[in-house]
């Protein structure tokens, strides 16, 4: 891994202990009324979203030695868990998500703890960009040898040379992009990498009005021989 | 009594505030072991184990060295992911994540071994 991605990772480690103090400083206020308990649990939710990216930073490290393991996951488990967690802030943010699962989905030979962080990414960004008029989307589809997860949202187009990684299925570093205002690209930089790690790939297409992300993840042929 | 210990000093706080009991708050391990030699038996001690001086595992050690102070129950409160594992041997009855730790959680292993 590159000297500029270790500086993030260091950075990350001295930035989860006081957001871990204002998560538990948030949670510690007492007697609130309806608009301040608002307030409060934004400000958990928010600090939750940092945390998990902060761990999914450091996770990135131990992608090098290889610490995990690969095993048949069930997509749709996953992809529910994810709902469940980002519930609060599609109700916060008055924002709808629409899901589409097929009957039936294989499972995937994936590491069940960096595919959820890849689907909690990719989900995060696509409620970024939905407005209060149009709907966020989760759509899995099964696939031959592959399962996969798809996110669409409204946002604005992405520059081309993003394009160009989301293409070849890597995302070198974590990049500002201006034309998404907003975000780093972080979440597609960690996507780019647990991807990579599964053997797993991850794209994107163009809409008129909008981008999906996709993750596709193999089937995993050990389940499939009963 | 409760004893917390955390050498952050407001998680430590937050903590002893979510026990709703009487807490001493240590901010090292080696002061919450003298307050014990003192004579001061806490019910349960809530404590994370990356600390300043010696860390949490050597103050288990300590603690299950000694027929008393070995039936202490303790809750690790820590950033580390333990994966579920058994610290049982060291008297640990609960693992809590900070990331994720809500003061319900808190208050229900201190209504369980703090009566």
């Amino acid at each position: 891994m590159d000297v500029e991605v270790d500086n993030i990772l260091a950075a990350a480690h001295e930035l989860k202990q006081p957001l871990v103090d204002l998560r538990q400083l948030a949670l510690a206020f007492d007697d609130l009324d309806d608009n301040n308990e608002k307030v409060r649990e934004k400000m958990i939710s928010v600090s939750d979203r940092a945390i998990k990216q902060i761990n999914d930073l450091i996770k990135l490290k131990h992608l090098q030695g290889g610490l995990f393991e690969m095993e048949p996951v069930g997509v749709r488990g996953v992809c529910d868990e994810v709902v469940r967690e980002v519930d609060s802030l599609l109700h916060f943010n008055n924002r709808n998500l629409y899901i589409k699962y097929p009957r039936r989905i294989a499972p995937v030979l994936a590491n069940r703890e960096l595919l959820k962080s890849i689907v909690y990414n990719f989900m995060l960004n696509a409620l970024h960009y939905t407005s209060e008029e149009t709907q966020s989307g989760l759509v899995v589809k099964s696939m031959r040898d592959e399962v996969k997860i798809e996110f669409r949202d409204y946002g604005p187009a992405l520059p081309s040379d993003v394009w160009n990684e989301m293409r070849r299925g890597f995302i070198e570093k974590p990049k500002s992009i201006a034309m998404r205002p907003g975000t780093s690209g972080l979440g597609l930089f960690i996507a780019s990498r647990f991807s990579k790690y599964m053997n797993a790939e991850v794209g994107a297409i163009r809409h008129r009005d909008g981008t999906s992300f996709y993750v596709k993840m193999p089937i995993s042929q050990q389940v499939r021989l009963f | 009594m409760i004893f917390v210990i955390d050498s952050d000093e407001i998680t430590a706080n937050c903590v002893a505030k979510a026990t709703q009991r009487e807490t001493r708050v240590f901010s090292n391990a080696i002061e919450a072991m003298m307050a014990i030699a003192d004579g001061e038996m806490p019910e349960l001690i809530l404590m994370e184990v990356l600390l300043m001086g010696p860390d949490g595992f050597t103050f288990l050690n300590e603690l299950i060295s000694y027929e008393d102070t070995a039936k202490i129950p303790i809750v690790i409160i820590s950033t580390i992911d333990f994966g579920g594992r058994d610290l049982s041997t060291y008297g640990v009855v609960g693992v809590l994540n900070k990331d994720t730790m809500l003061p319900e959680e808190v208050f229900s292993y201190v209504e369980k071994y703090a009566r």
